[in-house]
């Protein structure tokens, strides 16, 4: 079954979504941090989610690149169903290695703490995963390497080791690093919460001319201004549950949304 | 014999410098093996699976609870033993030196390994986590996460524990005289007891263990100056 729907999903890549969920459940422990959370995002547009801190966003977020695995429910990533082991009774144990690895070097990821690796330099950081991952050489991962540091205009400071940047430096590299495996969606894990606020603009600036050239993107986020603007879907996390989602007008105009966002907003 | 013909450090040169240089590469060779059994018992350690944990936990404790001395006299003999034995059943009894130098270094290893496992143990677990998820999360084969990330990242923290033993190995290769292998320390118990200048060889021996210290504490700071590069260093 799985072959017949990557095939579905190849024959028609211009308008597949990047990511199907179907009802995700997510426990940790006794606790139930998504409760049956479905979700669509098409290829070539920014969905954002938003809601108060314990809400699930960063778990949901997670889920789609697998750092969280979830307890029930249906995948599919890039073009591809996730195959999960199931129990009898359908609960996910377990997950397939391989194609694991192959979805995240499709999908990766900006964290809120960066996340960089202290004992690379700023290029080595951008060119690490290209190179043991996609196996590039170290000529075609510094080419690509160097392309999206100008992106994000950290192309001066590639010999700089990460400890010496200040936090928004250091997310724009983050940022070239997920870029530099060219994916096919990217998730942004609360990337402004842990900067400074005057570095805040630097990094959001390059978020949005990311939404501007059509990337697939998918992030968690605090700034509700800017989320209203870049994203074309907004998703309104509550206790596990989609408290609202639609296009930004819709979910700011909505009354019953506004109430839930009130203390947010 | 007594005061005509008094032997001196000139005359005891020769199986002195062989002597130091059998207690380096005794050195080198146990503490190779131990940063292997070191990261070994580590990553048992830090294993999901139990059996795997225990079996780890039970050599870096008993290991490091009994007396090396006791040690390497117990694992001497026993070694010894089964090695005869087994060069006995292939028909290849007779390999004495062999059988000393490799005990020498295996005893060491051994118990290297162990004080290893939790220099090593701790300084994985004090790399922070989301450089770990990072490379999880761009699909790093664990091979790959492990030799680009895992290492390079605890090598900091290792260091400087790694540098103790290391110095306290040198020392340790002394305690090899007592299974009579021509070491350092047991040429010059030789050189002193023949000569009875007691002093002056006691006092070679130990310039000579402050040589072998000095020059690889010298190395050691240039090794973690190096694996420090993206550091930045107190202002």
């Amino acid at each position: 079954m799985t072959s017949s729907l990557q095939h579905a999903f190849r024959s028609h890549s211009s308008t597949a979504p990047a990511v199907v969920a179907t009802q995700l459940i997510k426990h940790f422990g006794e606790l139930e941090v998504l409760k049956g959370i479905s979700l669509e995002v098409p290829e070539g547009t920014v969905t954002s989610i938003i809601g108060a801190s314990g809400s699930g966003k960063s778990t949901l977020l997670r889920c789609m690149n697998l750092l969280e695995r979830p307890d029930r429910g249906e995948l599919a990533i890039a073009d591809e169903a996730i195959r999960f082991d199931r129990n009898p009774q359908g609960d996910i144990i377990g997950l397939d290695r391989r194609q694991l690895q192959r979805l995240r070097a499709k999908v990766t990821m900006v964290f809120q703490q960066f996340n960089l690796w202290p004992h690379l330099t700023v290029l080595g950081n951008v060119i690490e995963a290209p190179m043991r991952v996609k196996k590039l050489s170290r000529k075609q991962a510094t080419a690509l390497g160097e392309h999206y540091l100008e992106r994000v205009g950290m192309a001066d400071r590639r010999d700089a080791y990460p400890a010496f940047l200040s936090g928004g430096q250091q997310q724009r590299v983050a940022i070239a690093r997920a870029l530099a495996m060219e994916p096919r969606l990217l998730l942004f894990d609360e990337p402004t919460s842990a900067l400074d606020p005057e570095r805040v603009n630097e990094v959001l600036g390059v978020i949005r001319g990311l939404a501007d050239e059509g990337r697939t993107m998918l992030l968690v986020t605090h700034e509700m201004h800017f989320a209203r603007e870049v994203s074309d879907q907004l998703v309104y996390l509550d206790q596990g549950h989609i408290a609202c989602s639609g296009t930004p007008k819709d979910v700011f105009e909505d009354p019953r949304c506004r109430q839930f966002m009130a203390p947010a907003a | 014999m007594t005061s005509m013909t008094p032997e001196g450090l000139i005359d005891w040169a020769g199986p002195i410098l062989n002597g130091a240089l059998t207690t380096v590469q005794i050195a080198v060779l146990a503490y190779a093996i131990g940063l292997l059994l070191g990261l070994l018992g580590a990553g048992a350690k830090l294993s999901p699976w139990a059996p795997l944990r225990g079996l780890a936990t039970v050599y870096s404790t008993l290991v490091r609870a009994v007396p090396e001395l006791l040690l390497i006299l117990l694992l001497y003999y026993a070694g010894a033993q089964a090695l005869d034995a087994l060069l006995g059943y292939l028909g290849m009894a007779g390999a004495v030196q062999i059988t000393g130098f490799a005990t020498a270094v295996g005893v060491l290893a051994f118990v290297q390994g162990a004080y290893m496992t939790e220099v090593f143990r701790g300084a994985i677990m004090a790399i922070p986590r989301g450089q770990l998820e990072a490379a999880s999360a761009f699909g790093f084969s664990r091979w790959a996460r492990f030799h680009r990330i895992v290492l390079p990242g605890m090598l900091p923290n290792a260091l400087p524990g790694m540098s103790n033993l290391w110095l306290i190995l040198i020392k340790d290769t002394a305690l090899i005289s007592v299974i009579g292998f021509n070491e350092l320390f047991f040429t010059i118990q030789q050189a002193a007891a023949s000569s009875r200048a007691y002093f002056l060889f006691y006092a070679a021996a130990g310039v000579i263990y402050l040589l072998m210290t000095l020059s690889s504490t010298a190395l050691f700071t240039r090794l973690e100056r190096y694996v420090r590069r993206g550091q930045p260093t107190e202002a």
